[in-house]
């Protein structure tokens, strides 16, 4: 490269960089959009985390060479993280899978098939199992990582087709406890407004998130927030483990595992207490609820079942390191800001009180009337970038059908069917199995063809040793489609390799209702195709291995499109075109042609292109915002609250009582354990354990553990400990930091390695509604076993 | 030899200070700051590992409270990789099952 051609590059690295802060650079930038002479710059979504960060990829010679921020995005105004600008290097990672891979007896080696011998073996497979056992011998685990029209298609080939509901996704355990909230407290699943409230609020809470290290770009904008006015607004972290997100806070609530229930019904006593709810807001949108027959209540019940949280009790409740008087503080900021906003994500979520846990976050928007207006929302934040668009609109779940649909209801059913031209009745009444029950019942035989999408649960899933019994079982035919090995692949009969993210088109759904495109830009690698093509070829070889011409049926609309750009787009226009309308998350204004036209995408309802065009609906009910509170309108008022779970249109204010986990600490294991993620890694680490550059710089698991714990068992930094519950042991490094509360320590759960896996280690505990499991809590103990060792990294390879 | 360019956020009272503590890293360069603790820097490294070791360098400085990346430029790494000069390096070549 000439210096000339180099100092270019660099002055536009300068001034792309400084255009995103308004800062004006010394240079010229003559020429500046020429430096980089890529062929061209595709636009399209971050492959990892929910913020939805928008990127371009310059495309040269076919192949990725450069990345940059989309500046106008609303999502990530250019910015990204280093784990999503180093993303492109696994693209041409040699671990690639490119071939399909079988092996009858899960003990045999792999061997390579043609695609013909791969889609006959896995609709062999599925056919038998149907004729032998049933249709519910059947399962679809899927992933908040497949792109909507994947997860669209794969679960109306299992539900039209092969008449089973037994569709799952890996959201069940991240964001499942935040959809229960939603629907519960304001009747419609996902968040009202989006990130466009932070630049407008004036209290941010937010609560069991580390959104320093896991939305990175979305705690920037935090951040900037907080900076930019210091003294007007005021951020309060409450969370039991003290992260780099405490560093921009004006107060840290730190408290004991699982005792949020209480502090939140205490910061609510205040509210009532001291009169800061918002009466006329209540008497127009609100009813109190209570209990499993969801009886109402009036708001002086509510009060008499607050009386047992005076900050004074919440405060000893919480562990001693909260006050009363910060309680009380807090609620007052909470309640008398300009524009609240909460954002939590796992902390709260991955809890057997999950659902509760949500629905006293809304319940103090509700008193206070934080909802509706700039800056004060009520936002859970998403893990996965198509947990969302993907899973919980999609119909990825089992008990869910595409477009917010209840399996259960009838009508909702008959309308999907009429939607997909095949008979009344095809569609199974019945809910499937739901993510833990599904491998429970994996283990006990009752499901014998399972097909993993795009996931690892032989890692991820909690107390993940019992439940890997039945994948690795040869009396259950296991399908994985994936882009590398896993711990999962390792348990398959057939892998199906995959096209890539920018090998291939697709829409994700972030967090804030926001769907976005991201079209192939290059040539997947070997012989790697997208999992829509894949679905297709399966159904028509399974309508014949079954005799059942309604298989097929369910893939007409897509014959003879090939399989980058017109297959996911014919795909994506039954879906929102016929699915989605009329639903609260109408999406038939965002066709692809709008979607590729947009900078940011479509966050719906945005039910015509001429209203997608101007970016959708951000907030939600709200007349003027929302053109579905003007349809569904049932009075005058400015706000609508249609969402479809409620029949009455109201918000509900649930009377929750704090209740703990399900394993609290004892005398035999003293310690709470929680687990979370690192900057660098992201979930499993399949994809980024192989970037050197990110598993260098975390190259294992290691826990952390407060000072006065760790002298108390003699462990001193770097220390090999064991970690033990009732459920299994693993073994890592001490990290001793003023991180986690005393009487706790904290994991990190990425790391493959069989002896360092702290998902052994985790309770499988879920909550009755949501079905979400107690990643974040559980009951162990720690031992030092040995002085600092030298410790090996490890993922995993095609044969274990 | 990637180059990235970032925007490295500080605490406002101390940009100054970071700035300078940013130009004595090797491979970094600064181009410019404001009140805000805005600061616009570019790194032009060997490799991307080089470039991942400074940002972490940078993510650990006091008063350092975030580092966004806004542009990458990779192609002659990726030329490299294609033509066989650069191997992807990969920890786990010749492992063993563990």
């Amino acid at each position: 490269m000439s210096v000339t051609r180099r100092d270019f590059i660099k002055r536009s690295a300068a001034l792309t960089a400084a255009s995103y802060v308004g800062m004006n650079l010394p240079i010229g930038q003559h020429n500046v959009a020429q430096a980089v002479d890529a062929d061209k710059w595709v636009r399209g979504t971050c492959r990892l985390c929910g913020a939805g960060c928008r990127l371009e990829m310059g495309v040269k010679n076919g192949r990725p060479v450069a990345l940059r921020g989309v500046p106008k995005a609303r999502t990530n105004y250019g910015y990204l993280c280093m784990k999503g600008m180093l993303f492109y290097k696994i693209m041409q990672h040699p671990d690639r899978l490119v071939k399909p891979l079988y092996r009858e007896k899960k003990n045999q080696p792999f061997r390579e098939v043609s695609w013909d011998q791969a889609l006959d073996i896995a609709a062999k497979g599925f056919a038998d199992s149907v004729k032998k056992f049933g249709s519910d011998s059947t399962a679809y685990y899927g992933s908040g990582q497949c792109q909507t029209e994947e997860t669209y298609i794969f679960q109306k080939v299992m539900r039209g087709g092969l008449q089973t509901n037994n569709v799952e996704g890996n959201p069940r355990l991240c964001m499942a406890s935040a959809v229960g909230g939603y629907l519960t407290s304001f009747g419609a699943d996902e968040p009202i407004g989006g990130y466009d409230n932070i630049e407008r609020s004036y209290c941010i809470f937010i609560i069991g998130s580390n959104m320093a290290e896991a939305h990175p770009v979305i705690f920037r904008r935090v951040m900037r927030r907080k900076l930019d006015n210091p003294d007007k607004v005021k951020i309060i972290n409450a969370d039991p483990r003290i992260s780099p997100t405490s560093r921009i806070a004006d107060m840290h609530m730190q408290f004991r595992p699982g005792t949020d229930l209480a502090l939140m019904n205490a910061m609510a006593y205040v509210i009532l207490e001291e009169k800061l709810y918002n009466q006329k807001f209540l008497d127009d949108y609100c009813v109190f609820r209570v209990g499993k027959d969801k009886k109402q209540v009036n708001m002086a019940a509510f009060k008499e079942s607050l009386e047992k949280y005076t900050p004074e009790k919440a405060a000893r409740t919480c562990g001693g390191n909260i006050t009363a008087e910060d309680i009380r503080t807090a609620a007052r900021w909470f309640a008398k800001s300009q524009g609240t906003l909460s954002m939590w994500c796992m902390g709260i979520n991955q809890r057997k009180q999950g659902v509760w846990a949500n629905n006293l976050i809304h319940n103090l928007h509700i008193l206070t009337g934080q909802l509706c207006k700039p800056g004060a929302d009520s936002l859970s934040m998403t893990g996965q970038p198509n947990a969302c668009g993907g899973v919980r609109e999609g119909g990825g779940l089992c008990h869910i059908l595409p477009g917010h649909r209840l399996v259960k209801k009838e009508k909702l059913r008959n309308q999907v069917e009429d939607a997909w031209g095949i008979p009344r009745g095809r569609i199974p009444p019945k809910p499937g199995y739901h993510t833990m029950a599904m491998f429970q019942a994996v283990n006990e035989k009752k499901i014998r063809a399972i097909w993993i999408n795009c996931t690892s649960p032989a890692q991820s899933l909690p107390n993940v040793t019992p439940y890997r019994k039945g994948l690795q079982s040869d009396d259950v035919f296991v399908v994985c489609t994936d882009i590398f090995p896993t711990k999962t692949t390792e348990c398959a009969n057939l892998i199906l390799p995959t096209a890539f993210h920018f090998e291939k088109t697709g829409v994700y759904g972030c967090t804030e209702r926001r769907s976005q495109i991201t079209p192939k830009a290059v040539d997947a690698p070997g012989e790697a195709m997208p999992e829509v093509w894949i679905v297709r070829e399966w159904a028509l070889k399974l309508a014949k291995e079954l005799n059942d011409p309604v298989i097929a049926k369910c893939v007409e609309p897509f014959l003879g499109k090939e399989p980058d750009c017109e297959l996911p787009e014919a795909v994506w226009d039954e879906y929102t075109q016929k699915v989605t309308k009329g639903r609260d998350n109408d999406l038939r204004g965002a066709t692809y042609e709008v979607l590729k036209s947009m900078d940011d995408g479509v966050q719906w309802p945005a039910p015509t292109k001429e209203f997608a065009l101007t970016g959708g609906t951000v907030m939600k009910f709200v007349r003027g915002s929302d053109p579905m509170a003007e349809t569904l309108a049932k009075d005058d008022k400015p706000y609508q609250f249609y969402g479809p779970a409620h029949a009455d249109k109201k918000l509900w204010v649930w009377l929750r009582p704090y209740v703990g986990a399900d394993e609290e600490p004892d005398a035999e294991y003293p310690l709470y354990l929680s687990t979370g993620r690192i900057i660098d890694h992201w979930h499993t680490t399949s994809m980024t354990g192989r970037v050197p550059e990110l598993l260098r710089a975390n190259p294992y698991s290691y826990v952390e553990i407060n000072p006065k714990d760790a002298a108390r068992m003699g462990v001193k930094p770097n220390d090999m400990v064991e970690i033990e519950s009732r459920r299994g042991r693993v073994e890592m490094p001490a990290k001793v930091v003023e991180g986690p509360i005393e009487g706790m320590v904290f994991a990190y759960w990425h790391d493959m390695h069989e002896d360092r896996m702290i998902n052994k280690v985790c309770k499988d505990a879920y909550d009755p509604g949501s079905k979400e499991p107690e990643f974040k809590i559980c009951a162990c103990r720690v031992r030092r076993i040995s002085g600092p060792r030298a410790l090996k990294p490890y993922i995993t390879t095609l044969n274990g | 030899m990637p180059i990235g360019g970032f925007v490295v956020n500080a605490q406002p009272e101390f940009v100054n200070e970071v700035a300078g503590e940013l130009s004595d890293i090797d491979d970094v360069e600064v181009y410019g700051f404001d009140e805000k603790g805005n600061i616009v820097a570019v790194i032009d490294s060997e490799s991307s590992t080089i470039m991942e070791a400074q940002v972490k360098k940078i993510e650990g400085l006091d008063s350092v409270l975030t580092v966004g990346v806004a542009y990458l430029h990779a192609e002659d790494e990726v030329e490299k990789i294609e033509n066989g000069e650069l191997v992807i390096d990969n920890p786990f070549q010749n492992r063993k099952k563990h």
